[in-house]
């Protein structure tokens, strides 16, 4: 009877389990993986930072000279981007007055809400990092996450605490997006790392007619949630295919992170807050 | 109690350090699996509870910290602790040639449910080229992780105070 018992508790088991495999409930899931992840969390950054302290005092080490100089480019870099910046708001005032007079208002604008990487994925199957920040900084679903050399790839899986980002080399994550040169739209979809670990992507569905050339700049598109403009990459190997209907090329992403970096979530802001 | 507390967080400290691990390109971009090599230490050596409680921990704390469903890390783990516990008196657990067997198959089989999960249920299309040289190197990085964790886990212990013999022996 016994026996029976455990083949039935066995047999209960392994289809409950089946079942959470192929028939996921997506906000069971979510909340599944926000515990584990929220209980990590606190691990994840303390172990980050300790990495990042070990890693600060070994660069130290093996230069003050060179940290000196590089804070002293820094310094200058600042002032030239603060003035830059002075520069830029004047012409978005202007641009803002002139919008207003032509009855523009569907502009949508972008706040950037910075984070730190605490971890890489855990198996090697997904090219994502995770942020120690989540739903309670006000990061959703779908948002640009950018760095200081371009789009990165783009928000997932979002718990109270933490946030996977799909990385733009990840073969699941697609963005609109256009060769700058020539304003020709297409896809861009991650292809993963070669073997010598750099990412790679590529733009598909570009027109046939247009013509790409290698170094051209792709940018986003600005169509679905992702602001425009923002750089993804250069376009390295150029595919055409006479007899299909578009044409595809080989980019190199330029943003890649590492365990040590940081990054922006762009976050859309409301109609509401923007008055 | 405390040994159970131990293992729980020695587990948590592999998934901390396999996410910290680089993913070697030339291995397909598997990472070396910590988490599955404790969970098997533990499944080894432990009583039938310790066994279920350290698979299913690490099972969760796998596939938690992953993308996708859960799913793959809690359909391949219970598989292999369960083997291992029901061989675990016909080997020398410690003896390195065990080890590396045991640890051959546990790359093999958890990249294998792996793929086939990530496939069935339409989460990652994974070419087959890539798929093989996943499945390859997964034997490869299984036999070089359990006989190194296990060893690890093994010294740790030994040099804890009031050790106190393992349920089953």
């Amino acid at each position: 009877m016994a026996f029976r018992n455990k083949k039935l508790v066995y047999a209960i088991a392994a289809v409950a389990l089946l079942l959470l495999v192929f028939v996921p409930l997506p906000t069971l899931t979510l909340k599944g993986k926000g515990a584990v992840r929220g209980a990590m969390a606190p691990a994840e950054r303390s172990t980050s930072s300790l990495w990042k302290r070990l890693s600060e005092a070994s660069a130290a080490i093996r230069g003050m000279g060179g940290a000196l100089e590089k804070n002293r480019e820094l310094s200058h870099d600042i002032v030239r981007l603060q003035a830059e910046l002075n520069r830029l708001s004047d012409a978005e005032d202007d641009n803002t007055h002139l919008r207003r007079a032509f009855g523009f208002y569907n502009e949508q604008r972008f706040s950037m809400i910075p984070a730190d990487v605490v971890s890489r994925n855990i198996s090697g199957w997904w090219n994502t990092v995770r942020i120690g920040k989540g739903s309670k900084a006000g990061i959703e679903e779908g948002h640009a996450v950018i760095s200081p050399d371009g789009l990165v790839g783009k928000t997932t899986e979002v718990s109270p605490l933490t946030t996977e980002v799909l990385l733009l080399s990840d073969p699941a994550c697609r963005v609109s997006a256009k060769i700058k040169r020539v304003d020709a739209f297409g896809l861009v979809r991650g292809m993963g790392t070669n073997l010598r670990g750099e990412p790679k992507a590529r733009i598909a569905f570009v027109n046939k007619d247009i013509e790409i050339r290698v170094n051209d700049e792709v940018v986003t598109s600005g169509l679905g949630a992702f602001p425009k403009g923002v750089h993804i990459g250069y376009v390295n190997k150029v595919y055409r295919d006479d007899s299909g209907l578009f044409q595809y090329a080989e980019i190199v992403p330029r943003a890649t992170v590492g365990l040590l970096d940081y990054v922006f979530v762009l976050s859309s802001i409301r109609q509401e807050e923007k008055e | 109690m405390m040994r159970r507390i131990l293992m729980l967080l020695t587990i948590a400290l592999g998934g901390l350090l396999q996410q910290l691990l680089p993913s070697w390109p030339l291995c397909g971009g598997i990472k070396p699996p910590v988490v599955a090599a404790i969970a098997l230490h533990y499944a080894l050596r432990s009583d039938k509870k310790e066994m279920w409680l350290a698979i299913l921990f690490a099972a969760v704390l796998q596939d938690g910290l992953d993308l996708g469903s859960f799913g793959p890390a809690l359909l391949a783990f219970p598989a292999v602790g369960l083997l291992a516990y029901r061989i675990r008196n016909e080997i020398f657990a410690d003896g390195l040639v065990t080890q590396l067997a045991l640890g051959a198959l546990l790359g093999f089989f958890t990249t294998l449910v792996t793929l086939l999960v990530y496939s069935a249920s339409g989460q990652r299309d994974v070419p087959l080229l890539t798929g093989f040289l996943r499945l390859l190197s997964s034997i490869g990085l299984g036999m070089a992780t359990l006989p190194l964790v296990s060893r690890t886990i093994t010294r740790i212990e030994a040099s804890l105070p009031q050790r106190k013999a393992y349920g089953w022996q």
